[in-house]
């Protein structure tokens, strides 16, 4: 049995060695830069279009589980290896176990509303999701590797910039149509400073009225959080929003509509005004 | 030339829910919401270079939805009926009808909205063996390439040979409402129906609800004191 560890980022890495030493194994990992996690890493430059050239590699060391993380990258590499293997797949799972010969798994399915078990047959590969376990320390002999040449041609990276990434925030104030306009988006962010925050928004005012940048958007083709306090400003709460939110540990909505579909989803409704409510809050804050 | 666009017929997800603990998922079905953004990019193709745009769905066969993505342009949808399909049974029924059509070009969605897996694109460009680019947010083709920019975090410009599966986001366009005439024209446009089957390598053994209990505690009052009571609430669950 051999597991293999994959990801660029180091949260997912340790995430993804964790459910990997559940499984137990020859456990192998690959990621830029060393790691006791694994009983062996190879370290690549990660640079360029990267993704497919990974999955060359990867496919070479015929692993039986392969474990990901969950950036999108990861995911283009993640994926493209399991049409290399012509493997089983999921993603986003929570846990994992094997069952004789197979792999079982659970994963949320219909934007996040269920969890469904699949039974994969290996070669299975997965992609996970952030966990806070602690692995091991295994033996982490390091082998450096050189990636084929990919087909694809890099042109430019802008690399996204985030004041307060949304990623890690304790605390995300985001902002939905409800909001009234652009220049209404400032109370929002007078908040999140004075929560120590960040801002975040839905799919119709990031991706399509450009009321924030793109990169801003959170739910299901967006970012997915987890913070400590999620406030939905104006936000109805389209199924496709709730799936980004979902973790969060507490959620308040302030809502003109006291059905709008967030009221289910949420801990505390306040019904009413969304600008009104910034600023009494921040009247409150700034004392 | 042609550019395939592949979509998924799907139950609608504002509609299921848990009803008596149990995830009902009988509900009316749609094309799944990032699908249309691959149709819509399928059809400007179409409308810019003069390409043939040809629709292929997976699954279930919906009359109605297959109606809307002739409407929104596609000149012709092969409809793949199947039961159950995993990820690498989809992408084989796939394949065996792009590979039929030889396009230049096949634009997906990055995820769908009932499984939302995303793997399906990578791993048909694999069976394929076309160039892949995911998570793309703009798009230009040039004779033999095209140019793309990705959102992955970062935003990435990338140059990939043809022919390539594309993978889009939903920020790539806002999808056409159709005009009551291209609605009826649709009617007259060919739907080929193929049957398919596969032994699934990821077999679904069961569907949950995932109960995420909420307090839903409603705060109607003037708003000094519906924001006094919130923060009173939230110093107590010990978020602020």
């Amino acid at each position: 049995m051999r597991v293999l560890v994959v990801s660029e980022d180091p949260d997912f890495f340790r995430s993804s060695s964790w459910v990997a030493q559940q499984l137990g194994g020859e456990i192998l990992g690959i990621h830029p830069s060393e790691s006791r996690y694994v009983d062996k890493v190879f370290v690549p430059k990660l640079e360029g279009a990267w993704e497919l050239p990974l999955a060359e590699f990867a496919s070479t060391l015929k692993p039986d589980v392969v474990i990901a993380g969950g950036t999108k990258r990861d995911r283009t590499f993640a994926f493209s290896l399991a049409g290399k293997l012509r493997s089983s797949v999921a993603s986003d799972v929570i846990d994992a176990k094997l069952e004789g010969s197979s792999l079982m798994v659970r994963r949320p399915v219909y934007s996040g509303v269920g969890i469904a078990t699949l039974r994969l047959k290996l070669p299975a590969v997965i992609t996970v999701q952030k966990n806070t376990m602690e692995p091991n320390l295994l033996k982490g002999e390091v082998e450096r590797v050189d990636l084929p040449r990919s087909v694809i041609t890099l042109k430019e990276r802008k690399t996204a910039q985030q004041s307060v990434s949304l990623d890690k925030a304790k605390i995300i104030v985001s902002v939905g149509r409800g909001m009234g306009s652009k220049d209404n988006v400032k109370y929002a962010e007078e908040l999140a400073r004075l929560l120590n925050g960040a801002v975040g928004g839905s799919r119709p005012v990031t991706a399509e009225m450009g009321w924030l940048p793109e990169d801003r958007q959170i739910g299901l083709s967006g970012n997915k959080v987890r913070p400590q306090l999620y406030i939905a400003l104006g936000i109805s709460g389209q199924p496709q929003h709730i799936a980004g939110i979902r973790d969060s540990k507490v959620i308040v909505a302030v809502n003109k509509d006291k059905n709008a579909p967030i009221s289910e989803n949420c801990d505390y409704l306040v019904v009413g005004d969304a600008i009104e409510f910034c600023k009494v809050m921040i009247g409150r804050l700034s004392k | 030339m042609s550019v395939v666009a592949c979509f998924k017929v799907v139950p609608d997800d504002t509609s299921v829910r848990v009803i008596g603990g149990k995830v009902e998922t009988n509900v009316p079905v749609k094309i799944s919401t990032y699908d249309k953004n691959a149709i819509e990019e399928a059809v400007r193709v179409k409308e810019k270079l003069g390409w043939k745009a040809i629709g292929v769905t997976v699954g279930n066969t919906d009359r109605k939805s297959i109606r809307d993505a002739l409407s929104m342009g596609l000149d012709e949808v092969v409809a793949i009926s199947a039961g159950y399909l995993d990820v690498a049974g989809t992408a084989m029924a796939l394949a065996e009808t792009i590979r039929g059509i030889s396009p230049k070009l096949v634009i997906m969605a990055e995820t769908t909205t009932d499984s939302s897996t995303s793997a399906l694109p990578p791993y048909l460009a694999q069976i394929l063996g076309y160039s892949l680019v995911s998570y793309v947010r703009s798009l230009s083709i040039q004779d033999s390439s095209i140019t793309a920019e990705r959102s992955v975090g970062d935003v990435e410009v990338v140059e990939a040979p043809l022919p390539a599966v594309v993978s889009v986001t939903g920020e790539i366009n806002t999808p056409r409402t159709p005009s009551v005439k291209q609605i009826m024209e649709s009617a007259k446009k060919p739907v080929k129906q193929i049957n398919f089957s596969s032994q699934p390598l990821a077999e679904l053994v069961e569907v949950q609800p995932f109960v995420t209990t909420r307090k839903k505690v409603i705060i109607e009052k003037p708003m000094n004191e519906a924001v006094d009571q919130l923060i009173n609430y939230l110093k107590g669950e010990g978020v602020l």
